[in-house]
């Protein structure tokens, strides 16, 4: 019995070595086929994002004919190394993480943009309990000394650096928050969720994500309000590599840019899906000079060195 | 006047317990009502986790990805574990004579890795390779290597040389007297020891997914992240049954093995089933191909006015203060609560539903647990405190439970049989012979626990943990390489106080002066 055993375990042995073998051998047939690599910070939930950049991969595969591989990743900063160690060729990125991943990776450019990013918002929330009334002049966010206050992802554009910075010219500053220091809840959705139940009185995030969640009746309005509106400024916009062209034959990058700009003209109802779920009408250019006033910032509030 | 208070060890095992104290009037003082909804939709989701078949299929390739690493991870680990253990044994330049002054360097060059976390390797090595599958590779493999290494070597030691200078005496040459000498004897304590790595190394596959390399504890992580509880719930009873299922496989195999007697055959049998684990492993993260390509595209070091900056703006006393005080109150819980709880509830059922609530607890991430709790409570320390305190209690629990079970039965038995009621003979009869290992991996734990306070963020950035995170997303190099020296400074301090705290208890008690 045991020599059968043995004898059973011999022959794995020899099999996994054949694995082994197929596996050093058909490395060269995996490099061959190049495929352009896209991603995005996670500031939605997986399973829309999974969902989402599945449609866009066919679709750029479809009209670009070459592969296409969606790579999710994990967290804002994540994307942004992935995009220096060339690990990913196109990235839907925010703000701040764009130009951090542009100053990273000398030679690459923001690309497009959506309608709605020339001009994005943050909101200020609070939970009625808090008593914070509406705030009409950017001063007035001095009121928030003293309270529960929580931003969303540490890199986030409109859950930290846009709202921090209005805080900042208002005089507050984060240590002024009850406990010595804002909380930061993750995204967009749990600081509606944690400022909801009240254990955080009041937070900060992206215009889009309330308006959406407010659509679909996910927000209780008997216990939320929104108390404040930032002024506008650019957020996120699609960065790529600078040696496409190379890799993928002269004007690649061209097309690709005509590819999201053309989205809205085309007349196929997975484009529109891709819109739809981008809350966007249209793409529009976008230009790294666009962003000069997120870099200072960034620099001012330390996010950028 | 100064009086001299014995405490057994096996007492000392309850004491850490009294860190409920401050956690608990934080909780009682904070505690609302607010997020019962949310609360209310977490739990029910438990019965209906999502069963679409795109979350389906990304939960289980995320379990195979967290699998494979942990494995590949793992036996690189052994194999450097062996050849670095046996280097840094005394043993080891005994027989061959080498000089002993490279021994020691090698030995002191070896707590640099074991005193960094895999979770800060990861998060170092991501920065410095990009979003490839070898960063959590190689984010196992260095620490495990290191600590293998370590235990190894202090096996070796353990067994003397009389024997090999025997066999030397005899003709025999240096290395075939190594062998001969040491592999009968060390052949279980490295299967004993490897097996409960391999445990530790899903456990840290998991953890690593989480900071976003990938595998289940991402898939995680993003839906905690966007509160899909649904979605959550189906990683989690996915993770659940296949920890689940290879520590009883894990179990099984050990047993078979230490009453095996064929060393020659079992060696064989065990080897060729890890390499074929291994080839498999390989195979699938090559199909998948999310990436095994190196990149090294190094960060541009910083320069040297950064790093007195950096120094002048991190207050790193505060943030080192903050992070022990939020550690000790989660390892006081996570300590002193298991033995606790056995005691309370002696008997075989009460012990396999709270074996079974351990293994929850161990499961659900952190953030996930400072998340919940944040719906009832308003955040403060002691909340971060609690979710790193209860998610630890579950490995706690477990390393007790297998510590205790493997004491032999006569000193409980004879308890029993002198009258002592079943709480009595497990105190004195099972955890008193074991309470000073109990302890031992409790300084280890309480270390990890230290590194862990880098994910609960969401309550207010506290401690070295977040300064971490945020220096890490604001790409600041002289701030992280300023922090991570901070942690294997203070590991190193734990280490030196964990060493002279078990020198302390070797002798049976552990003496308190009080006045």
């Amino acid at each position: 019995m045991k020599k059968l055993f043995i004898r059973i375990f011999k022959s794995s042995g020899l099999i996994s070595l054949l694995l082994l073998v197929r596996l050093f051998t058909n490395q060269t047939h995996v490099l061959s086929q190049e495929s352009l690599k896209i991603s995005a910070i996670p500031d939605q939930n997986p399973e829309r994002l999974n969902r989402m950049y599945k449609i866009l991969a066919n679709e750029l595969s479809k009209e670009l004919q070459v592969p296409v591989k969606y790579i999710p990743v994990i967290n804002y900063s994540s994307a942004v190394t992935s995009f220096r160690t060339k690990n990913l060729d196109l990235v839907w990125f925010g703000g701040l993480t764009g130009v951090q991943a542009r100053l990273q990776t000398p030679g690459s450019k923001a690309l497009a943009q959506r309608d709605i990013d020339a001009e994005f918002y943050s909101v200020f929330i609070a939970n009625h309990k808090s008593n914070l009334p509406v705030i009409n002049d950017i001063d007035e966010l001095s009121l928030l000394r003293g309270k529960r206050f929580t931003f969303g992802s540490e890199s986030s554009t409109s859950g930290r650096l846009m709202p921090q910075y209005y805080l900042k010219q208002a005089k507050v500053s984060l240590s002024d928050f009850q406990g010595g220091r804002p909380g930061f809840s993750g995204s967009h959705d749990a600081t509606i969720a944690l400022v909801q139940s009240g254990s955080y009185e009041a937070g900060a995030l992206n215009e889009q994500v309330w308006e959406e969640r407010l659509a679909s009746g996910e927000i209780n309005s008997s216990k939320l309000k929104v108390i404040w509106r930032t002024p506008p400024y650019f957020d996120y916009h699609w960065v790529v590599q600078p040696d496409l062209d190379n890799r993928f034959g002269e004007g690649f990058t061209d097309k690709l840019q005509n590819f999201f700009l053309n989205m809205n003209k085309r007349n196929s109802s997975n484009q529109r899906k891709i819109l739809k779920l981008f809350g966007a009408k249209k793409f529009i250019p976008a230009y790294n000079y666009q962003y000069k006033e997120i870099e200072t910032i960034g620099r001012e509030i330390g996010k950028i060195r | 006047m100064l009086k001299k208070i014995n405490l057994a060890p096996q007492i000392i095992c309850f004491l850490p317990i009294v860190a409920i104290i401050p956690i608990g009037k934080d909780i009682f003082l904070d505690f609302h009502s607010g997020g019962i909804n949310t609360l209310y939709k977490f739990f029910s989701s438990a019965l209906f986790p999502s069963f679409d078949y795109l979350v389906i299929e990304n939960s289980i390739n995320g379990i195979k990805v967290t699998l494979s690493i942990a494995f590949i991870g793992w036996i690189i680990s052994i194999i450097n574990g062996l050849f670095l253990g046996l280097i840094c044994s005394d043993i080891f330049y005994k027989t061959f004579n080498t000089p002993k002054i490279i021994h020691k360097i090698i030995k002191c060059l070896l707590a640099i890795p074991r005193g960094i976390h895999e979770l800060i390797w990861g998060l170092l090595l991501l920065q410095v390779f990009g979003l490839t599958t070898w960063v959590a590779i190689l984010a196992i493999s260095i620490p495990y290597s290191a600590l293998m290494a370590r235990v190894f070597a202090d096996q070796i030691d353990a067994l003397g040389t009389r024997k090999i200078y025997a066999l030397k005496s005899s003709g025999a040459g240096s290395l075939e007297a190594l062998i001969t000498a040491l592999m009968p004897k060390l052949f279980p304590i490295i299967i004993s020891h490897s097996a409960y790595r391999l445990e530790c190394a899903i456990r840290g596959a998991t953890l690593l997914g989480v900071f976003g390399l990938g595998g289940i504890g991402t898939e995680l992580q993003l839906s905690i992240q966007s509160l899909q509880f649904k979605e959550v719930w189906t990683s989690l009873w996915i993770l659940g049954i296949v920890v689940f299922t290879l520590e009883e496989i894990i179990k099984l195999a050990q047993n078979s093995f230490q009453s095996s007697i064929n060393i020659r055959s079992t060696s064989i049998i065990l080897c060729s089933t890890l390499f074929f684990l291994l080839c498999f492993s390989f195979t699938y993260l090559k199909s998948i191909d999310i990436g095994l390509a190196f990149n090294f595209i190094p960060v541009t070091l910083s320069h040297k006015s950064h790093f007195i900056a950096a120094l002048k703006d991190l207050e790193i006393i505060r943030l080192s203060l903050e992070s022990i005080n939020m550690m000790l109150l989660a390892s006081g819980l996570a300590i002193g609560a298991p033995p606790l709880i056995c005691l309370l509830l002696p008997g075989e059922f009460s012990r396999k539903v709270i074996s079974i609530i351990w293994l929850v607890l161990r499961l659900v991430p952190i953030p996930l647990l400072a998340i919940l709790f944040l719906l009832f409570i308003n955040p403060s320390i002691s909340v971060a405190a609690l979710a790193l305190g209860i998610h630890n209690m579950g490995i706690m629990g477990k390393i007790l439970l297998d510590t205790v079970n493997n004491t032999d039965d006569r000193i409980s038995l004879a308890i029993k049989a002198s009258g002592g009621n079943e709480r009595v003979a497990w105190l004195y009869g099972k955890l008193s012979p074991k309470s000073i290992a109990y302890l031992s991996y409790s300084l280890y734990r309480a270390d990890i626990i230290l590194r862990e306070t880098a994910v609960v963020g969401v309550v207010g950035g506290v401690g070295l943990g977040w300064q971490l995170q945020e220096s890490l997303t604001s790409f600041a190099w002289a701030e992280v390489i300023i922090v991570v020296s901070t942690f294997v400074l203070l590991t190193m301090i734990g280490e030196l106080i964990s060493e002279k705290l078990k020198s302390n208890l070797k002798n049976d008690s552990l003496s308190l002066k009080a006045v």
